[in-house]
């Protein structure tokens, strides 16, 4: 009798040893895939940018056809991760923030002006449904202007932080 | 740019952003590809630049390349641009380029930031990274770079659009253009600069129609609190002129006044005779109260859905049906608890306070000082606890809000929940929502009972004070029995409406917050509406044509990107393309559910924004792949479109929609019930009907969206058939991906990215060997092997 299909082998995922990536000239990413053809621009794509963002990356050609998988960027060649990893970080801009020291509004409309990893930023929101919670404590954040932030664990903010932060989830 | 002074949000601002290191806030507002460039780059300008040369092209950015908030900057001159970028370092990097090396100017719009991209015939740059913030502003820079550079290269001029059309995400305003603020997603307008009145003046003025009956029972309300307070000054009298002196007469061994009985007698009847009086009035009162907070519930709750059924679909997109149903059944209810009882409760208990304040102090004001001496207290323990109180209640509002949603997102989903076994995975989900309700409802209980026993004691004191303070005066002879028991029930009676105005305060806020919620729906304007010059079109020929049409469902990425063609009269058009290539959007901006942000769709040649909306989708029919039908009968749902049709013209229609037949199988014919959603018939009965009821509509303009797919091979047939004659005579959009199902289009419109790859008939399309000629080629060779 036949078996049903295994679904793990629909999944092939690109070889890191043999997969080269590079920048060429017009900054673009290049990538060799183990078959020997090479790519440009290649644009790295998170297929779980919340979850796993370093896991799963797709790699799309410019016509947007996925050219495959990597499983772990870790797993490629130090070179070869960096140059990934930095496009990336350059594709999902998503600031971390660490303290808010002001928020305000009404109607779910508000302002903030708070404190990131990367410095000190205010945006506003136009909705309450601008703020999604997710487990333990994770925060995610669009702006009006499509700008997005996180934040890790609220639980772990300081008490102004959360007190101002509760008024809105 | 401001001309005069600073206003006092800018006042605001500027505090805010003091201390701040780079943040471009509010410069956006005023939006400049000529800002001004700090000193500290003016130096390094002059050696860059030569002498006659102008910077015709400056603009700042939010973010630097390592990802960190700072200011880098990109100018333009006639001969070069240059990009500053600091990234860190304490001077920035100088990246100099010619105009004339320039190929190309490039936006990469990604995920959180953007990037400016200089391509030339070597190499290519990146010369800014900035936040979505600034997206306007780059965009609005990138074609004046452009004519820059056609300038020194006019043998590139024809190739000008070289960067990507920008499109204003819906035209939808998201800021204030006098305040800056943010408007709410659902509103159009900027909730703090329109004179709003406040929320109560508006909340009255749904009881003014009511006032012939409402102003009424408040005069018999303000009657029946000055006879209440008379009770008491009866039983005053009764001690003060009947008992003490009687009790006086009896240990002196004086015989007691004759007329004694008499007199006490009277009071007693009077007494008798206010409480009945009360009782009467009271009830009369409250009936037409409630009749008065019934009428007003009806007219907001049906304004409110009449508003609703309005309002486009972006609205209800943005929503949960659970969180809007709430609005129109529990808010509204709250606001008729709070404009018809809440209100006439506060002007009665005012009036009886004052009453009774004036009895008091007439009497003996010293006493009545000291009686009112808790009352500040109470007033404002009781307002800051309300303050408390609507936060704790706001939240539990939305709690119970999630319990409905979840209900309404499982109940109609009980088949897929059962086929994956995921019962526990639900029941787990709901209760954890209800364990939040229930931990919300503990909270406000918590405040609620502290609340309780903290006001009791605030109450007792001025109880405490009344033995003390007027037992004192007994004791010294200026105070009589009768009065120290009418000071006694006054306070029992006084504290009962302090008590109610303070907890008037809580009614209060949620009434606000339920008016803020029903307003929210009143308020939001709908996004497609006919403007009031709109044309009608009685009779649509139904030619359509698309002009540069884009749009975008949100700011983020274009759905349609540059769309051009046009449909003759009686022409059907096939819509092919992959899912997400637009094909749905295409149809939605036919039907006016959204309206293009940029270009125009000509219906008959008008623009589809100046015909009358219930003229132009009266003549369009819409049968979709999964027909929503409604509770009702058969025959109800195919005369939906035209509930003035008769029998026959039904029985036509489902005819011709090869649904007769099935029909009088059912025991009920036409008279059966579809039940909700029209889950009793099945799917290609249900297609069958929807199709009836499009036919029965006769629309100018025919819609099939996937109108085949969900049903079996035999139905297809039937359904195509009735199809074929549906589409007779009138323009068609037919969106499949069976492609067999379009081989009676005239032309076939191939659509990829939102743009129209391929157009023409199917033999130019399989002649000319693209896209379309590559489908047909997969889906016959599928068909081949297609097995039912």
């Amino acid at each position: 009798m036949e078996q049903p299909i295994q679904i793990e082998d629909e999944v092939q995922f690109l070889d890191p040893k043999r997969l080269k990536i590079s920048r060429n000239q017009f900054a673009e990413l290049e990538a060799e895939l183990p078959d020997g053809s090479v790519h440009a621009p290649v644009e790295p794509v998170r297929t779980f940018p919340l979850t796993q963002p370093d896991q799963y990356i797709s790699l799309l050609d410019a016509h947007k056809n996925e050219l495959g998988l990597v499983e772990d960027i870790n797993q490629l060649k130090e070179a070869d991760r960096t140059i990934l990893a930095d496009e990336l970080e350059k594709c999902y801009f998503m600031p971390k923030i660490t303290k808010i020291h002001d928020l305000a509004g009404r109607f779910g409309v508000t302002e903030w002006d708070a404190e990131t990893e990367v410095g000190s930023v205010s945006f506003d929101l136009r909705s309450r449904n601008d703020i999604t919670s997710l487990d333990r404590g994770r925060i995610l954040i669009r702006d009006i202007d499509g700008n997005r932030y996180e934040i890790v664990n609220y639980h772990k903010l300081d008490p102004k932080s959360i007190t101002l932060l509760e008024t809105q989830i | 740019m401001h001309s005069g002074g600073f206003s006092r949000r800018d006042m605001h601002r500027m505090a805010r952003s003091a201390g701040r290191r780079n943040n471009a806030r509010r410069s956006d507002l005023e939006m400049t590809t000529l800002e001004e460039v700090p000193e500290t780059l003016q130096g390094q300008l002059e050696d860059l630049l030569e002498s006659k040369e102008e910077i015709r092209v400056a603009i700042s950015t939010d973010l630097q390349f390592n990802g960190t908030y700072g200011t880098d900057w990109v100018l333009a001159t006639e001969k070069r641009l240059l990009a500053f970028n600091q990234n860190g370092a304490p001077t920035p990097e100088v990246r100099n380029i010619a105009l004339e090396a320039i190929d190309q100017i490039e936006i990469r719009e990604l995920h959180g930031n953007n990037y400016m991209k200089v391509r030339t015939s070597e190499g290519a740059f990146e010369v800014a990274r900035y936040s979505k913030r600034l997206a306007p502003k780059f965009a609005e820079a990138t074609p004046e770079i452009e004519t820059l550079i056609d300038k020194v290269k006019p043998e590139d001029a024809e190739k000008s659009k070289r960067h990507r059309k920008f499109v204003d995400p819906g035209k939808k305003k998201i800021r204030c253009e006098t305040c800056g603020r943010p408007i709410p997603r659902w509103s159009d307008v900027c909730p703090a600069c329109v004179e709003k009145g406040k929320l109560l003046v508006r909340l009255l003025k749904y009881a003014i129609p009511f006032w012939k009956v409402s102003v009424p029972a408040l005069l018999i309300m303000l009657v029946i609190r000055l006879v209440g307070v008379y009770p008491p000054i009866l039983s005053k009298t009764l001690i003060d002129d009947i008992l003490v002196p009687a009790t006086i007469a009896l240990t002196g061994s004086q015989p007691v006044d004759p007329g004694a009985f008499g007199q006490l007698l009277t009071i007693v009847f009077m007494m008798v005779g206010v409480h009945v009086f009360t009782a009467v009035f009271s009830a009369v009162r409250g009936y037409m109260m409630t009749w008065v907070g019934q009428r007003i519930t009806l007219t907001l709750r049906n304004d409110a859905f009449q508003h609703m059924s309005v309002l486009s679909l972006d609205f209800y997109q943005q929503r949960e049906t659970g969180n809007l149903m709430s609005r129109i059944t529990q808010d509204v209810g709250r606001l008729r608890d709070f404009i018809a009882e809440g209100l006439q409760d506060i002007i009665g208990d005012s009036m009886a306070l004052v009453y009774m304040c004036i009895i008091m102090f007439v009497i003996n004001w010293q006493l009545a000082l000291w009686v009112l001496l808790p009352i500040p207290l109470i007033i404002l323990f009781s307002f800051y606890f309300g303050h408390k109180m609507h936060k704790v209640f706001h939240v539990l509002w939305r709690r119970y809000a999630g319990i409905s949603t979840i209900l309404a997102s499982t109940i109609p989903g009980i088949r897929v929940v059962k086929a994956f076994t995921r019962e526990k995975y639900e029941v787990d989900r709901f209760e954890e929502q209800t364990h939040q309700v229930f931990d919300g409802e503990m909270n406000a209980a918590k405040l609620w009972t502290l609340y309780q026993p903290i006001m009791t004691f605030l109450t007792y004191i001025g109880t405490v004070l009344i033995w003390l303070v007027g037992g004192r005066q007994i004791l010294n002879g200026e105070l009589t029995l009768g009065e120290i028991t009418l000071f006694m029930t006054y306070m029992t009676q006084f504290l009962q409406p302090v008590r109610t105005l303070a907890q008037m305060n809580r009614r209060f806020l949620r009434a606000a917050t339920s008016a803020e919620r029903v307003f929210e729906i009143l308020d939001t304007p709908p996004s497609v509406a006919s403007h009031k010059d709109a044309v009608d079109l009685p009779n649509m020929r139904g030619q359509v044509e698309f002009r540069d049409v884009f749009f975008s469902y949100d700011s983020e990425k274009n759905a349609i990107n540059g769309v051009s063609f046009t449909t003759n009269p009686g022409e059907m058009i096939g819509l092919v393309g992959h899912s997400g290539a637009g094909k749905s959007t295409l149809i939605n901006l036919v039907t006016r559910f959204y309206d293009p942000s940029e270009g125009e769709i000509l219906i008959d040649g008008h623009d589809s924004r100046d015909i009358e909306l219930r003229s132009l989708r009266g003549q369009i029919g819409v049968v979709l792949q999964d027909p929503f039908l409604f509770e009702g009968t058969i025959a109800d749902n195919i005369g939906y479109g035209k509930p003035e049709a008769t029998r026959q013209e039904i029985i036509a229609a489902a005819k011709a929609a090869n649904a007769h037949d099935f029909i009088v199988k059912f025991p009920d014919g036409y008279d059966t019930t579809v039940g909700e959603r029209g889950a009793r018939v099945s799917g290609g009965e249900r297609q069958r009907i929807s199709i009836a009821r499009a036919i029965l509509k006769n629309p100018r303009i025919l819609i099939l969206d996937e109108a085949t797919s969900s049903v079996d091979t035999e139905t297809e047939s039937r359904i195509q058939e009735a199809l074929g004659r549906l589409i007779q005579g009138r323009t068609v959009f037919a969106i499949a991906h069976r492609l067999s199902t379009l081989k009676h289009a005239n032309r076939l419109v191939v659509l990829k990215e939102g743009t129209v790859d391929e157009i023409g008939t199917h033999e130019e399309l399989i002649t000319k060997g693209g896209t379309y000629a590559n489908l047909c080629e997969k889906q016959t060779e599928l068909s081949k092997i297609r097995a039912w």
